[in-house]
C-alpha cells in the first residue's frame, strides 16, 4: 500500500466524521425551527470588512492554540493507550499555580516568561504524574485517577485562588491573583500580521501561537523519530509485545503521563500570558475536556491535532454570531458533539479499510493469506490490551474469516 | 497398533441401516482449510448414544478445530455432519445448541458473582410476566442435578466454588439448554486427580442417562479410563479409532505420534564446552500454591540446543519468562556466560546478547498495526541499525528490513507494508530474521514453528540448525515432540514445574517421552 493511500485512508475517517456531525446537527436544527443552511451562512461569515475578518480570524487562532495544546496532550497519553482524561485538573493547576510565581518575582522579560512556562510544565506535570504512579504502583486506572484528581484539582485550585494565592481586593466580585507584571506578558503577533499588510484586529494575536508550534514540532519529532517515541508507540500497539521487546512498561507510563501533564500546564498560558494576565474565577474552563475530542478527531497526531482545534475553534467562535441571528449558540455544541461520536464510528471503519487494503496488498504480494488474530489455541488468552481508548487504534479485534485457531 | 481398526476403506454405513441404531454424531469426510493451512481432513467420527468417545492427538494435530466445526463455530469445506442419521448444517454455536449439542470449555466462561442459577440460566432465562422465574428455573436446575447426580446447590455465588464444582456448573449449563451430545474440551487440564475421579463418576451418570460425551484429551491413561472409543486424530486427520479395552497406551501414543521419523533430523554435534546460559534453583512464584517454576537448574552451551519438553502449562512458559526478565524469581540465579543477569531488565538482557523469539508472536513478537520496518527493529530498537544516538534511524532500519525479507525470504510487498498482512509463517520468519541479524549468543525459541505451514517449517528448522552450528546457545520450547527431538542435543522435560527428566534425544521415542511428559514413566536422567 502506498503512502498516498494510506494518508488518504486517514483523512477520511475525519472527513467523514465532520460531514457526518453536520448533517445530523442539520436536521437537529431544522427540528427545533430554525434553517440549517442559514445556520451554516452565518457559522462560515467571518465578517465583511478586511479587518473584521482578519479579527475572526485571530479569535479562531487564539482559541486554537490552547486547544491545540490540550489535544496535543491528551493524544501523547492516548499514544502509549493511556487515557489523560485529566487535562483539565492538570492546567488549572498549573496555571493557578504559574499566575501567583509569575505575580511574586521580578525578572527580566523573557526570563519571566520562561519561569512561568517552567513553573506551568513543572506543576502540569507533578499533577499528571500522580495518575501514573498511581497506575504503576497501585494499578489504579488512569481513567478513573485522572477523573477524581480533576475535582482535586478544581477544588484545590478554587482554595489557593481565594486563600493564600488571592490578589485581587477584598469583596471584589471576580476573585484572582495578583496581576503578572509587563515583563512577564508574552509579547502579541499583531505587528507580524500588519507587516503581511493586513488590518489591525481589535484583539491581539497571542503571541503564544510560536511556543505552540515549537512544542508541536518537538513532540512530532519525539514520537515518531526517536527511540523514546519508538517505545512509546510499541506501548500503545501492544504492551505486551513492547515488554517482550525491553521496554519497562512502568517507567513508560510514569514519563508519558509527565510528558502529556508537562504539555497540559501550557493548556492556560496563551490566555494567561497573552490577555488574562491573572487567573481568576472567569478563567477560560473546558479546555480539557475539549482536548479529549480534539485528539479523537486528530487521531493523536500532531498535524491532525492542529487541524482538529483549528476546527473546534472556528466552530467556538461561531457560537456568538449564531446568537446574533437568533439561533441558539448550542448548536456548536451539538456539532461538536456529535462529530465526536462520528469521529470514533469513522475510525473504525476505516481502520477495517485500511487492513482489509493491507491484507490484500499482502495477498497479493505473497499468495499467502494474512495471519491477523490466531488465537493462542482457545479462549484463554482473554481481552489483551487492544482496545484503544480511541477505539480506532488497535487491530485485534476478530475480522471475520480470520485462521481463528488454525492450528488448534 | 493390531488393536486399531484403521478407518482406510469403506466405513461402516451409519444411518441406520445396518446398525439399527444411528449414531448419535457422525462426521464423514470432514475437511477444513484455514489459509495456508489444512487443519482438517478427511475426519471420520462415529458417537453412539450412551457412550463416552474420546478424541486424542497431540497438541495442533486439529482437535479443537474439528470441535469448533461440529460445535458450529465455522463451517466445513468438505464433508458431512450427521445428528441421530440426519445431516445438519450449522450457522453457528446457537444451531448446534438447538440441535442438541453441548461444549465445555477448558476454560470456564462462568459470571463470579452471580449464583449457579443465574449463571446456569445465563443467555436462556425462563420469565415470567418479563421477569426471571426463579421459581421455575431452581425446580429445573434442581432436577438435572438430581438425575445428573450433580449435587449443585443453586443459590450459592460461584466466586466461592472450586474448580472441580465449576466444571459441573458449566456442565449442568449445556444440560439445562437440552443438550444430548456433550464435548468436554480437555476438561481434566485444570482438575486435580479426586476431581478428575468426580468427573469421571459424573460422565457415568450421563453415559447412564443415554447421552453422548465426546471427550477430548491427550492424557492417554485417562481417555483409557473413561472412553468406550477412541478415535486418534494426527496431522489433521483421523488415523484410527481404537478400543481402549484392548489398546495398551503405548499404541495409542504410537498412533498418535505415528510410526515415522521425526522429521528435522539430528546431525553431528556442535556442542563446546563454554556454557552460554546457566540457571541455578530459578524458581517462579505462582502467588499461591506450589511455585510455577520450581528449582530448575540448566545450561546450555555454545552450539548446543536444549530442548524443553512438557504438556502445556506446565511451567516452560513461565520458565520462558524468567530468563528473558519478563517475570520475578523468587529465588535462584540466571547467568549469561559470566555476568549475573539475575536482576537485569528485559533490555539489558537483550543488550546482553539474548535473542527470543516468542511463544504467541501476536502477543509478544509483533505490532501488528505498525509497518515492517516497525517491527524489524522491535526489541533491537536501542543498537544499530535501529538506533542512530536518541533517534530511530529510519533509512537504515528500512533498508535492513528489505535485507531481512531478502535473506529469509519473508514474502511481503516492502519494509512499508503492515505486519497485519502477512501469514503466519511470514510473520515468523521476519521475527526470526530480526533475532538472527543480532547476533545472539542465546536465542530462546518458544514454538518457533507454531502455526506456521510446512514449507517456513522446515526453513525455520534450517536457521535454527546453522545458528547452532555458528555457536549459539538455543533453549526450545515446543510441543512438537518430533521437532524437538529433531532439533535437541540435550532434552529436558518439565511436570508441574520441575525439570523431572533428561534424556538423550538420540534414542528417546516420542512415546517415551510423552510418558515422562505426563508423569507416566519417571526416571532419574537417563542420559
Amino acid at each position: 500500500m502506498n503512502r498516498l493511500r494510506r494518508t488518504g485512508l486517514a483523512l477520511l475517517g475525519p472527513v467523514l466524521a465532520v460531514l457526518v456531525a453536520l448533517v445530523i446537527s442539520g436536521l437537529v436544527i431544522a427540528l427545533i425551527g430554525q434553517d440549517p443552511l442559514r445556520a451554516l451562512q452565518v457559522m462560515v461569515d467571518l465578517g465583511d470588512a478586511p479587518s473584521q475578518q482578519v479579527q475572526s480570524i485571530v479569535v479562531i487562532l487564539n482559541r486554537a492554540v490552547p486547544l491545540f495544546l490540550a489535544g496535543l496532550a491528551v493524544s501523547i497519553a492516548f499514544r502509549m493507550g493511556l487515557f489523560n482524561i485529566g487535562v483539565e485538573g492538570q492546567y488549572r493547576m498549573a496555571t493557578v499555580v504559574s499566575a501567583a510565581v509569575g505575580a511574586a518575582v521580578v525578572l527580566p522579560g523573557p526570563l519571566h516568561v520562561l519561569l512561568v512556562i517552567v513553573v506551568a510544565m513543572v506543576v502540569g506535570a507533578f499533577w499528571a504524574g500522580i495518575v501514573g504512579v498511581l497506575k504503576v504502583t497501585r494499578g489504579v486506572s488512569e481513567v478513573i485517577s485522572s477523573i477524581m484528581l480533576n475535582f482535586i484539582a478544581l477544588g484545590l485550585a478554587s482554595f489557593l485562588l481565594t486563600g493564600p494565592l488571592r490578589g485581587s481586593a477584598e469583596g471584589a466580585s471576580i476573585i484572582t491573583t495578583a496581576p503578572l507584571p509587563e515583563s512577564a506578558w508574552f509579547p502579541g503577533l499583531n505587528g507580524v500580521l500588519g507587516a503581511f499588510g493586513l488590518a489591525e484586529p481589535r484583539t491581539e494575536l497571542f503571541g503564544f501561537l510560536v511556543v505552540a508550534v515549537v512544542i508541536g514540532v518537538v513532540i512530532s519529532v519525539l514520537v515518531q523519530r526517536t527511540r523514546f517515541g519508538f517505545d512509546l508507540r510499541a506501548t500503545g500497539m501492544s504492551a505486551s509485545a513492547a515488554t517482550a521487546s525491553g521496554v519497562d512498561a512502568r517507567r513508560m507510563v510514569v514519563t508519558t503521563m509527565l510528558l502529556s501533564g508537562a504539555v497540559a500546564g501550557l493548556v492556560g498560558l496563551p490566555d494567561l500570558l497573552g490577555d488574562a494576565h491573572s487567573f481568576g474565577t472567569e478563567f477560560t474552563a473546558g479546555l480539557g475536556f475539549l482536548g479529549i475530542a480534539v485528539a479523537l478527531l486528530g487521531r493523536n497526531n500532531v498535524l491532525g491535532v492542529a487541524l482538529a482545534a483549528l476546527l473546534f475553534a472556528f466552530l467556538d467562535r461561531a457560537a456568538l454570531p449564531l446568537q446574533f441571528a437568533d439561533i441558539p449558540a448550542s448548536v456548536v455544541t451539538i456539532i461538536q458533539g456529535t462529530i465526536v461520536l462520528a469521529v470514533v464510528v469513522a475510525n473504525e471503519v476505516v481502520r477495517r479499510l485500511t487492513l482489509r487494503s493491507a491484507e490484500r496488498a499482502g495477498a497479493a504480494a505473497t499468495g499467502a493469506p494474512p495471519d491477523p488474530g490466531a488465537d493462542g489455541g482457545g479462549p484463554g488468552g482473554g481481552p489483551g490490551p487492544d482496545s484503544g481508548p480511541d477505539g480506532g487504534h488497535r487491530v485485534r479485534t476478530g475480522v471475520p474469516g480470520t485462521p481463528e485457531g488454525a492450528r488448534a | 497398533m493390531a488393536a486399531a481398526g484403521a478407518v482406510g476403506g469403506t466405513p461402516p454405513v451409519g444411518d441406520g441401516a445396518a446398525g439399527g441404531v444411528p449414531f448419535a454424531v457422525e462426521l464423514r469426510r470432514i475437511t477444513k482449510r484455514f489459509p495456508g493451512v489444512v487443519a482438517n481432513k478427511d475426519i471420520e467420527l462415529r458417537v453412539r448414544r450412551g457412550e463416552v468417545h474420546a478424541i486424542v492427538g497431540e497438541n495442533g494435530a486439529g482437535k479443537s478445530t474439528l470441535m469448533k466445526t461440529l460445535y458450529g463455530m465455522h463451517r466445513p469445506d468438505e464433508g458431512q455432519i450427521l445428528l441421530e442419521g440426519r445431516e445438519v448444517h450449522f450457522r453457528s454455536p446457537a444451531d448446534a445448541i438447538a440441535a442438541g449439542i453441548g461444549m465445555v470449555h477448558q476454560h470456564f466462561m462462568l459470571a463470579d458473582n452471580f449464583t449457579v442459577l443465574e449463571n446456569v440460566v445465563l443467555g436462556s432465562e425462563p420469565t415470567k410476566g418479563g421477569r426471571l422465574d426463579r421459581a421455575e428455573a431452581r425446580r429445573r436446575i434442581a432436577a438435572i442435578s438430581e438425575r445428573y447426580r450433580l449435587g449443585l446447590d443453586p443459590d450459592v455465588l460461584v466466586e466461592g466454588l472450586g474448580v472441580g464444582d465449576r466444571q459441573r456448573v458449566e456442565i449442568a449449563k449445556v444440560l439445562y439448554r437440552g443438550a444430548r451430545t456433550l464435548i468436554l474440551d480437555e476438561p481434566t487440564a485444570v482438575l486435580v486427580p479426586q476431581e478428575v475421579d468426580e468427573l469421571f463418576g459424573n460422565l457415568a451418570e450421563l453415559k447412564r442417562e443415554g447421552l453422548a460425551v465426546i471427550f477430548i484429551s491427550h492424557k492417554l491413561d485417562e481417555v483409557r479410563r473413561v472412553a468406550d472409543s477412541i478415535t486418534v486424530i494426527r496431522r489433521g486427520t483421523t488415523v484410527g479409532e481404537a478400543d481402549p479395552r484392548t489398546t495398551t497406551a503405548k499404541e495409542l501414543a504410537q498412533m498418535m505420534v505415528g510410526s515415522e521419523l521425526p522429521t528435522p533430523e539430528t546431525r553431528s554435534s556442535t556442542v563446546r564446552q563454554v556454557p552460554v546460559l546457566r540457571l541455578a534453583g530459578v524458581t517462579v512464584d505462582s502467588g499461591a500454591g506450589r511455585p510455577l517454576v520450581d528449582a530448575v537448574d540448566l545450561t546450555v552451551r555454545e552450539g548446543e540446543v536444549v530442548g524443553i519438553a512438557g504438556v502445556e502449562g506446565n511451567g516452560q512458559a513461565e520458565l520462558v519468562d524468567a530468563v528473558m526478565g519478563l517475570r520475578p524469581l523468587a529465588s535462584g540465579a540466571v547467568r549469561l556466560r559470566e555476568a549475573d543477569i539475575t536482576g537485569w531488565s528485559t533490555r539489558a538482557r537483550r543488550e546482553a546478547g539474548m535473542g527470543f523469539i516468542p511463544e504467541d508472536r501476536h502477543r509478544q513478537g509483533m505490532l501488528l498495526d505498525a509497518p515492517l520496518w516497525e517491527n524489524r527493529i522491535l526489541g533491537h530498537q536501542t543498537r544499530p541499525p535501529a538506533a542512530r544516538g536518541p533517534f530511530i534511524d529510519r533509512g537504515r532500519a528500512r533498508t535492513d528490513t528489505a535485507r531481512i525479507m531478502r535473506e529469509y525470504d519473508v514474502r511481503a510487498p516492502g519494509p512499508d507494508s503492515l505486519a497485519v498482512a502477512l501469514s503466519g509463517g511470514n510473520q515468523q520468519k521476519l521475527i526470526i530474521g530480526r533475532e538472527m541479524s543480532a547476533a545472539p549468543r542465546l536465542l530462546v525459541a518458544a514454538h518457533p514453528t507454531r502455526g506456521v505451514d510446512v514449507g517456513a517449517q522446515a526453513v525455520i528448522w534450517e536457521l535454527l540448525k546453522d545458528a547452532r552450528a555458528e555457536g549459539m546457545g538455543i533453549v526450545l520450547i515446543s510441543a512438537d515432540l518430533d521437532e524437538l527431538i529433531g532439533l535437541s542435543d540435550t532434552l529436558h522435560v518439565m511436570l508441574r514445574g520441575r525439570l523431572v527428566a533428561t534424556v538423550d534425544p538420540r534414542q528417546v521415542t516420542p512415546e517415551e517421552l510423552g510418558g515422562y511428559m505426563t508423569g507416566a514413566r519417571t526416571a532419574a536422567g537417563a542420559a
